[in-house]
């Protein structure tokens, strides 16, 4: 294998991060703390340069945390009083830590869902309703992919919508605006959407993960209580947005909505384990059985029946979850090392109102994740967040659950460039839009976001969680 | 640029080779051309291609050549251990239905076109080929999205099961 002069950098200056702490003597920081610190370094520098995928930091991050952090390590394995070691399984676990579970449940629906058309016959049907006038087929489009990328990937939900729009958008005249607006509607839907459930986007479950380390659990249908009506807002805002900026020229639009719902019998059971799960899900609070649990129920029933094959498991997006479970790894002993806290600790916090940390936090977020992969984002900012709010720097009034959804929704609103999501990426593939068109929406989107994420921080979310 | 994806065309007539190339400009920024006279001129052309790092994704090739005839030739590079993935079209007007089922038995034609043929046909044969050849060879779809049918390419995207980063 040849490497780039990218990935020679990376590398060099991964290392050299993994390296430094242990020349540099910190005042306040355990030698746990600057161990920590060594491999908080490498990942991030791995994380946000990608000389290696960003799945296979994850691994190492779990493999150093093992060999350095952990009390059957090789180094700091015994306990001291700056740092009593978690045994190796802390780590490893991670991959299977209840919300790794429910990802893994929601993997084989959305798996099952696409092979046997679900996706795309539940979307036919729900945009049947939104005629054929332009303006309310983009809001139809929005709202359907927004509701498709809250159970499924977002990535998978812009490539199915592609499929619907293309053939729209090739009959269009090609001086019409709504070709843009078309084509972004579904990508920053997608994003959108995926903050609605826990496992609509990875970024969600770091969030959900840090927050469970803390012994905090937030219940399925308690997150989409906190997100769906931020998500809702961030959906109208975005249609008003390309209607403004896309004025579309065309009077009526047709879209072909023949398409049969597959009705044999493992296709009918499919449908019913779907449905299942998903009430099952969003009752989470009212019947108390927790949803990695639920998720379970598709994982085990759809493999029976042979709905999902052999091929189909293997097919799986595992890289997905080793990213994940790395994330949460990492915070675990960013927090047991007393790093986070030292990192905190090192600003003076007592400067800023629980407003601004909120917009710093959530601008931060949103910036970092338009150039890095979201669940990076997340991966990196929720330690410290929670640091912040365990600590006790930050002073009263600066509630943990709500600092960690702010860095979560936050992480999903970074739609500016073609690299800032994948959905975004096959959007721009398509040819129909270049990098201005994406640019500005999503910059606007990125400020409503912004604003958005502290409003209900300020007034919705303590509503519901209380101080 | 590396990992380019070429298209030959193998034509003995000078006027029927410049009229194939000309239908094709549309394509050629994206997937360059390359024209041979014979059989072997062919193999060796496409050998260089590949020598280059690139790929042949698409052959149209005529029946009646000097020397080994169209149809032979991709009969033999069904053994060939990576032109066997290359998609090929028979352009010609002159295989009989004899050398027609050969070349369906046993060289995997993927089309057959027969002269004259209209413009809007080739186009169209081109691009749905080389759709297939991105996809079967599990290529970068993304890449290609702007130039083959995007439709089919998002249908593929969705199929590969594709996640969030």
């Amino acid at each position: 294998m040849k490497l780039t002069k990218n990935q020679w950098i990376g590398l060099v200056l991964g290392a050299l991060g993994f390296i430094l702490p242990f020349f540099w003597e910190i005042n306040g920081l355990s030698a746990a703390g600057h161990m920590g610190l060594s491999i908080f370094f490498l990942a991030a520098v791995f994380w946000m340069l990608e000389p290696v995928p960003i799945y296979a930091t994850s691994m190492l991050v779990i493999l150093l945390q093992v060999l350095f952090l952990s009390s059957e390590g090789i180094y700091l394995n015994d306990v001291t009083e700056a740092y009593s070691p978690d045994g190796y399984t802390a780590f490893m676990g991670t991959l299977a830590n209840p919300i790794i579970i429910l990802f893994l449940g929601g993997f084989v629906l959305a798996d099952a869902a696409v092979k046997y058309n679900l996706d795309l016959n539940i979307t036919r049907i729900l945009l049947k309703p939104f005629g054929n006038q332009p303006k309310y087929i983009l809001l139809g489009l929005m709202s359907v992919t927004a509701l498709l990328s809250a159970f499924m990937s977002n990535t998978a939900t812009t490539a199915m919508m592609m499929t619907v729009i293309i053939p729209i958008i090739a009959r269009m005249k090609p001086t019409d605006p709504l070709r843009i607006g078309l084509a972004l509607s579904v990508p920053f839907a997608a994003n959108i959407g995926g903050i609605a459930t826990p496992i609509g986007t990875p970024p969600n479950a770091v969030v959900i993960g840090s927050l469970a380390n803390q012994g905090i659990s937030i219940p399925f249908g308690n997150w989409m209580a906190l997100a769906v009506p931020l998500v809702l807002i961030a959906l109208l805002i975005l249609w008003l947005v390309l209607l403004f900026m896309y004025k579309p020229e065309a009077k009526t639009i047709e879209i072909d909505m023949t398409g049969k719902f597959n009705l044999s019998k493992k296709a009918l059971f499919l449908y019913a384990v779907f449905a299942f799960t998903v009430i099952l899900w969003v009752t989470e609070s009212v019947h108390g059985v927790n949803s990695a649990i639920i998720a379970m129920i598709p994982v085990v029933f759809l493999t029976l029946t042979g709905v999902t094959s052999k091929e189909d498991i293997r097919k799986l997006p595992w890289e997905v979850l080793w990213l994940v479970a790395g994330g949460i790894s990492l915070g675990i002993s960013m927090k047991s090392t007393g790093l986070a806290e030292w990192i905190v600790t090192s600003i003076d916090w007592g400067s800023f109102g629980t407003i601004t940390m909120i917009l710093v936090f959530s601008a931060v977020a949103i910036a970092m994740s338009n150039f890095l992969s979201n669940t990076v984002t997340a991966t990196l900012l929720a330690p410290l967040a929670i640091s912040l709010a365990v600590s006790g720097v930050a002073g009263e009034g600066f509630n943990l659950v709500i600092i960690s959804l702010v860095i979560g929704v936050s992480a999903s609103f970074a739609m500016v460039l073609p690299i800032s999501t994948p959905p975004n990426a096959i959007a721009i593939s398509t040819g129909f839009i270049e990098t201005k068109h994406m640019a500005k929406p999503g910059i606007l989107i990125g400020i409503f976001g912004l604003l958005l994420v502290t409003i209900y921080a300020l007034f919705y979310w303590p509503l519901l969680i209380g101080n | 640029m590396d990992n380019q994806i070429y298209i030959v065309i193998i034509e003995d007539e000078l006027e029927v080779m410049e009229a194939l190339l000309g239908d094709l400009e549309f394509i050629e920024p994206n997937f360059p051309l390359e024209a041979a006279n014979n059989a072997e001129e062919a193999v060796s052309v496409m050998e260089q291609i590949e020598a280059d790092g690139h790929k042949v994704g698409l052959l149209l090739c005529d029946h009646v050549l000097p020397g080994k005839n169209g149809i032979d030739l991709l009969i033999e590079l069904q053994n060939h251990p990576t032109l066997k993935h290359s998609k090929k079209v028979l352009v010609t007007g002159q295989a009989g239905l004899e050398d027609t089922v050969q070349a369906i038995n046993k060289a995997h034609l993927d089309y057959y076109i027969a002269k004259p043929w209209t413009k809007e046909e080739l186009q169209e044969v081109v691009t749905e080929k080389l759709t297939d050849y991105v996809i079967e060879n599990k290529l970068n779809l993304l890449q290609y999205m702007s130039a083959l049918n995007a439709t089919r390419l998002a249908e593929a995207l969705r199929e590969n099961g594709l996640t969030d980063t």
